[in-house]
């Protein structure tokens, strides 16, 4: 078994699935070397960043020399645009974009003075540069990726992990476009400079420059430049991979290559892989040793409907109306204008849009050349999409769901590894533009996936509200409830003291009846405690329950404290006694039939006392104390407020006292 | 100077739908000729009746359904599935049973499902089963081959046979069964003779099978072997549904062969009589019905495959072509479901 390392030396190739061949059409513009054209006279640059990352660094009348930074930003992706030629900022406004949609954004419009004077260049050498010196050039320089995405190259040039293999992408596998092949046969000592810039700053263990068996001269130029470079011989290869589209897609490649798969919804810098073009090698060249921003690149105007087809150095900015112009354009009626390639470009609505840093290719065809697009037909589940998939998605699968506007389920079966590279579309034979209904299911799931995120931000917002509104809620019970507290607190103590006013009272009675004990010294307050307490009760309702509830407590407390200190019967008597002197202040029949049966319970449990073994009768006692007290106290509650004295209930009270009086006698005696 | 706006791809193949079917509709022809050269001109008039009603039928519901009429016949499909449905049933049946079968076919098998690439089943052989079961003597009655006969079915013959010009029908069709222009297919006396108790070399002596599988079945099934790699060669079908159809009957067959050579058929008759090349290169490859990925594909061959062995074995018809096509176009769906191919990038363990 071979390493990869070995395997890439070797130039082994591994299968990318799918894939379709098209005419290739290169001879087309690849005949002649790269031309200028006359300096155009307007230049249309958007600058879409601004308002997000960037700031405008010029006004409207401003002049401004080629090369000069139009932009100024931070963050990390972003990328300053410059002025392509010397002149004069005449408009900063909404212009058409060179985009599927054509919608517009903010451009600046630069009037050419016809100078084209640079504006000051710092060149410099790589030895004199630290890695971040050079990423920073490569950054103001504002190279983005050249083969149509235009990801900011210095981010791919600084990844987070280690990387391996440098994969140079020079396949340029759509039809027509021929813009990498004569780049790479005319500046291939360039390239090779710009690679070299590449190698120092991710120091892999292996470069390779992939090129397509139909671009063999460039192949032959690259591998001599190679040859003429400073860079290792043994770690930079040309590896010449068949024609088949898509190879030139990243992931293809990096599948071609090294028979890796990028993992869906990663990077290839994850493999420890990154992809750059050849024409991004020449710019980051261009950009690190003579400090030339990316203001110009290689276009390949095509197609039967223009005269001079070739490649051309085309400024950033140059309007498509303007290019073609110079090409004798002569257009049919209803002529499709298409920005890169007959597989993935786009038709355009408007010529009068600016070249970008990613248009690699203008393609003008006649109808002869690309028939007008044909009606779609009943797609007959021939598989053939399927066939040619690269990504080996099930084409009719994601057709079927997205027609019905199923986007979940197409996005179950893969959706968002599409590439859109077209083959599937390519090979129907229902002429169905598959493409375009997966970009229509794409961007609906783009938006249901944003509307997602935004009904979730609502939803946050929403419950922080709740939360805030709870907590203050929580906040004011808090201290009302402290300020219950509070209250409930002195209440208590007052409380307290009429509970052992009556507990010195009962004491009394019992001194009297048994004539032994003397009275407590806490017998002299109860009289002055018991009213303030039946103040307090009349007060509040809420202050009167708690201060029943705190009464049973203290019942309870009494009564243990009592039992530790008197026998049983004694027990019994104090809890006969607290429900009379509850209806001491009722009026209430229930509560006095109440106090009866309290009484009735209470002697019985006193006889009951008497009999039966200590612990266990002292747990009954409290637990029908406790059960009888509880309706007399809410009884008290309901007519505290009007404290009476009832003469009726005076007497039972009176009656009542005086049978537990002797209840309580009786059992002393027989206790004694 | 309007500019078009389009979506990419710009460019496409050449090989369009109708191109497609018009193709599978050629490749027919080999086999079409040499069933003629055997059985007569029955089957031209069946496919020229088949032919216009489907025409007929399919432009009448696209006018019922508001659609483009010539647009949905420029596709022939349903030539295709006319052509296919006259060369399966009998040529000298009587006309009303085509047309029966080709209306069937084309507006409810096809078209009450929604038209072209909507259909489950298979029209041709949807309406081929329904003919069986609903007029199975007619649909049983072949033609005897030419070379086996001394009252051959000539024109005259074919155009009373099949439209009923002298007398009654059923008259005519048993009379011409009684003389011997009609008989059993290899197959079908094959099956009668094994259930009899007779063994496959005895059955075999008879002249129907000339030593072979069967006088003109062979020769008619290898011509539509021929139509079939030439589809194959020019890619209006791929090889899967094909291969793994004639490799399982093949297999299938030899085992049971293998086993016992007096009771089960030998596996060349089983692929070079009845429908079976028919059936593997023209009429499972039918893609709307078929499962659609490559691996699905193998396995909705083989299942063909293994139907067909197993009801011309063990069930009740003799050919059973239509009830393995029909019984898996239910499963597609199913198959598809299952056979999915790993995308790009979803590599397990990756
Ligand atoms: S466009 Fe998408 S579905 Fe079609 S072939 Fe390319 S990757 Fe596959
Ligand atoms: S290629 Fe077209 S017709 Fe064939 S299955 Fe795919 S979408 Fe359907």
């Amino acid at each position: 078994m071979l390493t990869l390392l070995e395997q890439l030396d070797k130039g082994t190739l591994w299968r990318s699935p799918g894939g379709i061949h098209p005419p290739e059409l290169k001879s087309l513009s690849n005949q002649s070397t790269i031309a200028s054209l006359p300096l155009q006279s307007r230049f249309v640059i958007p600058v879409p960043l601004v308002g997000q990352q960037a700031t405008l660094s010029v006004k409207v009348g401003d002049s401004v020399l080629k090369g000069q930074p139009l932009t100024e930003g931070a963050g990390f992706i972003y990328l300053p645009v410059h002025a392509p030629t010397s002149g004069t900022v005449v408009a900063i406004e909404q212009h058409g974009s060179n985009h599927a949609s054509s919608l517009p954004v903010l451009s600046c419009i630069i009037e050419a003075d016809g100078l084209d004077t640079w504006c000051e260049l710092t060149s410099s050498k790589i030895e004199q540069l630290s890695k971040a010196d050079i990423l920073a050039k490569i950054k103001q320089a504002g190279i983005a990726g050249m083969g149509g995405a235009a990801f900011p190259s210095h981010v791919k040039l600084n990844p987070a992990s280690e990387i391996d293999l440098v994969i140079i992408n020079g396949v340029e596998c759509e039809p027509y476009i021929s813009a990498d092949d004569r780049l790479m046969r005319e500046f291939s000592d360039e390239i090779l400079t710009g690679i070299s810039i590449i190698h120092h700053l991710l120091n892999p263990q292996r470069i390779i420059i992939a090129i397509e068996d139909n671009k063999p001269e460039a192949a032959r130029a690259i591998e001599s430049a190679i040859r003429r470079s400073s860079l290792p011989n043994d770690m930079i290869r040309v590896t010449v991979i068949p024609t088949k589209y898509p190879s030139g897609g990243e992931k293809q490649l990096i599948q071609i290559i090294t028979g890796k798969e990028v993992p869906s919804g990663a990077i290839p810098a994850q493999l420890g892989i990154v992809v750059h073009n050849v024409g991004t090698a020449y710019a980051i060249q261009e950009a690190v040793l003579q400090g030339k921003p990316l203001i110009e690149r290689v276009v390949t105007l095509t197609g039967e409907s223009i005269g001079k087809p070739g490649n051309y150095w085309l400024r950033i900015g140059t309007t498509v109306e303007d290019a073609l112009s110079q090409v004798s354009f002569q257009p049919e009626s209803s002529q499709k204008v298409i920005v890169g390639g007959p597989m993935m470009g786009f038709a355009l609505a408007d010529l009068n849009v600016p070249i970008l840093k990613g248009t690699n290719c203008l393609l003008t065809p006649s109808q002869a050349e690309i028939a007008p697009d044909p009606d779609e037909k009943a797609c007959i589940r021939c598989g053939e999409c399927a066939v040619a998939c690269p990504a080996l998605l099930l084409p009719q699968q994601l057709f079927w769901h997205a027609k019905a506007e199923e986007y979940d389920k197409a996005a179950s079966f893969n959706l968002k590894d599409c590439i859109e590279c077209g083959c599937c579309s390519y090979v129907c034979p229902s002429d169905i533009p598959l493409v375009e209904y997966y970009r229509v299911a794409k961007s609906a799931l783009k938006n249901a996936a944003e509307e997602k995120l935004q009904a979730e931000q609502a939803k946050i917002r929403f419950e922080t509200r709740l939360q805030r509104l709870e907590d203050e809620k929580n906040a004011r019970e808090e201290k009302s409830k402290q300020a219950a507290a509070k209250r409930q607190a002195n209440m208590k103590s007052g409380d307290k003291d009429a509970v052992a006013a009556a507990m010195a009272r009962i004491a009394a009675k019992k001194a009297q009846a048994a004539e032994g004990i003397t009275a407590d010294p806490a017998a002299t307050t109860p009289d002055t405690t018991t009213t303030k307490a039946a103040i307090d009760a009349t007060s509040a309702k809420k202050t009167a329950v708690n201060a029943a509830i705190e009464r049973a407590k203290a019942k309870k407390a009494a009564l243990a404290t009592q039992s530790q200190k008197d026998n049983q019967s004694d027990v019994a008597t104090v809890t006969t006694d607290m429900p009379v002197d509850t209806i001491d202040r009722a009026n209430d029949k229930k509560a006095q039939i109440a106090a009866a049966i309290a009484r009735a319970k209470a002697k019985k449990a006193a006889l009951a006392s008497d009999s039966s073994a200590t612990n266990d009768v002292d747990g009954v006692q409290t637990r029908d104390t406790v059960n009888e007290v509880n309706p007399a106290i809410e009884m008290d509650t309901t007519i505290a407020a009007i404290p009476v004295d009832d003469k009726k209930a005076r007497i039972a009270a009176a009656v009542a006292k005086a049978k537990a009086k002797k209840l309580a006698n009786s059992a002393k005696q027989e206790e004694l | 100077m309007a500019f078009k706006i389009a979506s990419s791809p710009h460019v496409s193949t050449t090989l369009h739908t109708n191109t497609v079917m018009k193709r599978v509709a050629l490749c027919l022809i080999p086999g079409i000729a040499v069933q003629s050269y055997y059985f007569g001109y029955g089957t031209l008039v069946q496919l020229l009746l088949a032919i216009t009603v489907a025409y007929l039928a399919e432009a009448a519901v696209m006018k019922l359904r508001n659609r483009n009429i010539t647009a949905t016949l420029k596709d022939n499909s349903a030539l295709v599935t006319a052509s296919l449905l006259a060369v399966a049933i009998p040529p000298l049946a009587p006309w009303w049973l085509i047309v029966i079968g080709t209306l069937f076919a084309i507006v409810i098998v096809k078209q009450l499902y929604g038209g072209l690439g909507n259909n489950v089943f298979n029209p041709a052989m949807a309406a081929y089963v329904l003919l069986l079961i609903s007029f199975p003597v007619q649909m049983t009655s072949w033609v005897a081959p030419q070379t086996l006969t001394v009252n051959y079915a000539d024109m005259l013959h074919t155009f009373n046979s099949i439209f009923q010009l002298n007398a009654g029908y059923a008259a005519d069709f048993f009379h011409l069964a009684i003389d011997g222009t009609t008989m059993a297919t290899p197959l079908d006396t094959l099956k009668t003779d094994l259930s009899m108790g007779l063994t496959t070399t005895e059955s075999m002596t008879k002249t129907i099978f000339s030593g072979s599988v069967g006088e003109g079945w062979f020769w008619v099934n290898m011509a539509y072997l021929v139509g079939g790699l030439v589809m194959l060669k020019l890619k209006v079908i791929r090889w899967h549904i094909s291969g793994a159809i004639v490799l399982t009957l093949f297999v299938c067959a030899s085992i049971g062969f293998l086993i016992s050579p007096d009771t089960f058929v030998s596996p060349i008759m089983h692929l070079f009589s009845g429908g079976t090349m028919l059936a593997a290169f023209f009429i499972a490859t039918d893609p709307v019905t078929a499962a659609t990925s490559p691996r699905g594909r193998l396995i909705f061959g083989a299942m063909i495959g293994l139907l067909i062995y197993l009801i011309r074995t063990f069930g009740g018809y003799p050919d059973a072509v239509a009830f393995a096509v029909l019984l898996a176009n239910m499963c597609a769906p199913f198959i598809d479901y299952y056979v999915r191919p790993r995308s790009y990038g979803h590599r397990v363990g990756n």
